[in-house]
Order: C-alpha cells, then sequence, then structure tokens
C-alpha cells in the first residue's frame, strides 16, 4: 500500500474524467464538462482488453506465417514472409533496416502482447508492488505499438511504385491484412486497459471482502 | 503568454486526486505518485495551435496534389501521387488494407486538425460554434490513429528495400508530406488537455 492511497479519486469518491481531466461525482456514466463517456466500469476495461488481446493472438499466426507480399520479376512469382523479408535485408548487408524491421514487426508486437497480458493477470491476481514500473511499462506500450505499423507502409509504398507490367511486379499477400489487423487489435487493447487498475487492484481486494463464490 | 489558473485533477494513469497550483509559462505539472504528465503551461499554446493546425492542413492538400515518388527502372519511368498509392492497394483487390493505410496517413490526421481549427476558432468567438465539444473528443480520440511520422519511416526503410532494383526519386508532394508531419507533432505537443477543456468550457457558459 503505498502513502498515496488516500488520496486516490475512488478513496474519496470522486471521478476524473479521461477527456477534459474535470473531477465530478462517482458513478456518473457521462462527464457533465466534456459530454465524454466515462469508463468508470473497472472490470470492463479487463474483459476488453482480454478481448482484444485474444484477437491480436489469433492474428499474429496468420501475420507471420502466411506471405506479406508476392514479387514477380519476368514472369517468376516469388512469395516471402514478414521473416523471409527481415532475413533478405540481412543477407544484403542492410542490417541496421533489417534490426528496425526486426524489432518493429517482431519484437514490438510480441512484446506488447506480453506486456498486456501479464499487467491483466496481475491486476486479476491482485498482485501489488511494482505500481510505478508496471505503469511504465504500460506507457511503453502504448507509444511504441503504433511503430509496428511501418511493414504495412513498406508493403503499400512497394506496390504502389513497383508496377512495371511484365517486367516487375509486387502484390500485397494476405499477411499484410492480418499485420495491420493485428497492430490494430493490439493498440484497442492498450486503449481499452485502464492503467488505474494497476494502483487499485490492492483496495479493491479490501472491498471485496466476502469469500468469492 | 499568461499563467494557467490553480484547479484540481485526478491523475488519468493512477487515479490519484491532485491539485495543481498555478502554472507559470513553460511550467509542467507531473503526478507526484505515477509521473504522468498532467498539465503544462507553453508559451501561446492556443495561437500556436491554430497556426500549425492550418499550415499542416496546407501541406497535406499540396502532398496530395503532386508526384510523391517516382521510379526509374530499365528505362521504364513511373510516378506515383500520394492518392494514387492508395488507389493501386484498392484496385488490387484489397479494400480493407488500403482504408488502413488511407485513414492513418490522410484521413486521420485530416480529420483531426480539421476538429482542431474548428475548437480553435470556436474558443476565440464570444458565442462559440455548435458542437465544439464532440469536435475536441473526436480530435483528442483520433491522436493515436493518426501514423503520418511512422509512414515517413516507412517510406525510408522501402526506398533502402528498392535501392539495388531501381533508380527511385523524391516528388514535390514528398517534401510537402514531411513538412505536413513536422507541423502535425508541432500541433500535439501545443495541445494542453485541461487547458483546451477549460478554454471550451469557458465560452460555453460565457
Amino acid at each position: 500500500m503505498d502513502e498515496f492511497h488516500e488520496c486516490s479519486a475512488r478513496a474519496n469518491d470522486v471521478q476524473g474524467c479521461p477527456m477534459c481531466t474535470l473531477v465530478g461525482p462517482a458513478g456518473s456514466t457521462y462527464c457533465g464538462s466534456c459530454g465524454a463517456h466515462k469508463h468508470d466500469g473497472w472490470d470492463d476495461s479487463l474483459q476488453k482488453t482480454w478481448a482484444w488481446l485474444v484477437t491480436s493472438i489469433l492474428l499474429y499466426l496468420p501475420a507471420n506465417m502466411l506471405p506479406i507480399m508476392y514479387t514477380s520479376f519476368l514472369g517468376k512469382t516469388t512469395e516471402s514472409t514478414i521473416l523471409g523479408g527481415i532475413v533478405t535485408l540481412w543477407e544484403h548487408g542492410s542490417y541496421p533496416i533489417a534490426a528496425v524491421i526486426f524489432i518493429a514487426s517482431v519484437l514490438v508486437p510480441l512484446g506488447k502482447i506480453i506486456v498486456l497480458v501479464w499487467l491483466c493477470i496481475s491486476v486479476q491476481r491482485g498482485y501489488t508492488g511494482a505500481h510505478r514500473h508496471k505503469t511504465l511499462l504500460y506507457r511503453a506500450t502504448e507509444l511504441v505499438g503504433r511503430w509496428s505499423m511501418i511493414d504495412v507502409f513498406v508493403v503499400g509504398i512497394l506496390v504502389a511504385l513497383i508496377q512495371l507490367g511484365s517486367i516487375m511486379n509486387i502484390l500485397p499477400g494476405s499477411a499484410a491484412l492480418a499485420f495491420a489487423a493485428m497492430v490494430v487489435t493490439t493498440m484497442l487493447a492498450a486503449i481499452a486497459f485502464d492503467p488505474r487498475l494497476i494502483w487499485v487492484s490492492e483496495h479493491t481486494e479490501s472491498e471485496n471482502k466476502e469469500p468469492p463464490e | 503568454m499568461t499563467a494557467l489558473a490553480a484547479s484540481r485533477m485526478v491523475c488519468h494513469e493512477c487515479d490519484l486526486v491532485v491539485d495543481i497550483p498555478e502554472l507559470a509559462v513553460n511550467d509542467k505539472a507531473y503526478c507526484p505518485r505515477c509521473s504522468y504528465l498532467l498539465a503544462s503551461n507553453r508559451p501561446n499554446a492556443f495561437s500556436k495551435m491554430f497556426a500549425y493546425s492550418v499550415a499542416a492542413l496546407i501541406f497535406l492538400a499540396l502532398a496530395n496534389a503532386f508526384p510523391f515518388l517516382s521510379l526509374n527502372a530499365s528505362g521504364h519511368e513511373q510516378s506515383v501521387t500520394l492518392p494514387e498509392s492508395v488507389a493501386v492497394l484498392f484496385n488490387e483487390d484489397h479494400v480493407l488494407l488500403s482504408a488502413i493505410v488511407f485513414a492513418t496517413i490522410i484521413g486521420v490526421p485530416a480529420v483531426l486538425l480539421l476538429g482542431i481549427v474548428y475548437v480553435s476558432i470556436a474558443i476565440r468567438l464570444p458565442q462559440g460554434l455548435p458542437g465544439t465539444r464532440r469536435a475536441l473528443r473526436w480530435s483528442l480520440n483520433l491522436i493515436p490513429w493518426s501514423m503520418a511520422e511512422i509512414f515517413l519511416i516507412g517510406i525510408l526503410v522501402s526506398f533502402i528495400k528498392i535501392v539495388s532494383l531501381a533508380n527511385v526519386a523524391l516528388g514535390m508532394s514528398f517534401w510537402a508530406y514531411v513538412a505536413f508531419t513536422v507541423f502535425l507533432i508541432l500541433v500535439l505537443i501545443n495541445i494542453d488537455r485541461r487547458e483546451v477543456w477549460r478554454r471550451v468550457q469557458a465560452v460555453r457558459n460565457g
């Protein structure tokens, strides 16, 4: 339990609006000053986060296993996956770009999913401690997650530029959409997660004194 | 340049009730518990927000009007504009993919900036404008979905991928898009939720 526990909005029966920052009474669904829908449903947040997370995990598989683009050169068509593209770049000696794509397309989505799953579990199980670190991790996932879209844009640009009739063509593969959808759903998961849950897990425990069914 | 009045707010990240003191110019207020940036007083934030939004919108329009990239490979020369490059995806039956790309690099930033311009005008008029609160809510909610800066890095990466195959040249519109991205980031830096909402509120009650 930290020193600020007594000063939380929840302990004082007030509620801050995440949209306009104004303080109002707890329990109202819409903010009186800006009209935004307030997410005071703390449990709702976890459920939504889980739903988006499961969706993004399911999308992660086709995004990495199916081809992200088809390159046809003089009538011969080759397909490449995200990992395959990184390997090709590495073999051609473009180490920094290979590293950027590897971090943005493989590490970031995976790390983001792992962090959010862990945060959800730690809130549900009522793990306390390390609040600051958990909050920092959450902020990092929110900040970095968008950058995974790089690969989708790369495919978009290559497809748009390389349309040279019979000589060379590039077409997007089905992994491109799966990957874009995966990035969107992980972002939705991060937005759905309410970071305040990290800090209230301890007094939700003490409030729910009645034994679980 | 004026100081911002004190107010009470709740930290969005950790639910702490914080009394923000009066903020002098260039002051920032962080949450004492989780160190989230709660409020800041950037000099002339409202004028900058307005001016940069208009500049960004003008550059976005220019970015759509001229050749964006051009390619020269074994005698074939080809240049595409930004809308054309989205249209290629659309025509290849990747409708959803083209929608995501269009939204994140053009649509969302445009709507976001128009919303900010609308709000900026509304808070300068004594009688306000209808739907100001909705416009501001929309703009603020759209911020994470605008990916102009990520698109620029994507262009850089594609360049390196193509460079061994063909000569690629940057068109006029590419530079317009770079300027648009810079102004967009400047707009986002100068938005202070607490103060923007206070201004909107002041007009409505006034």
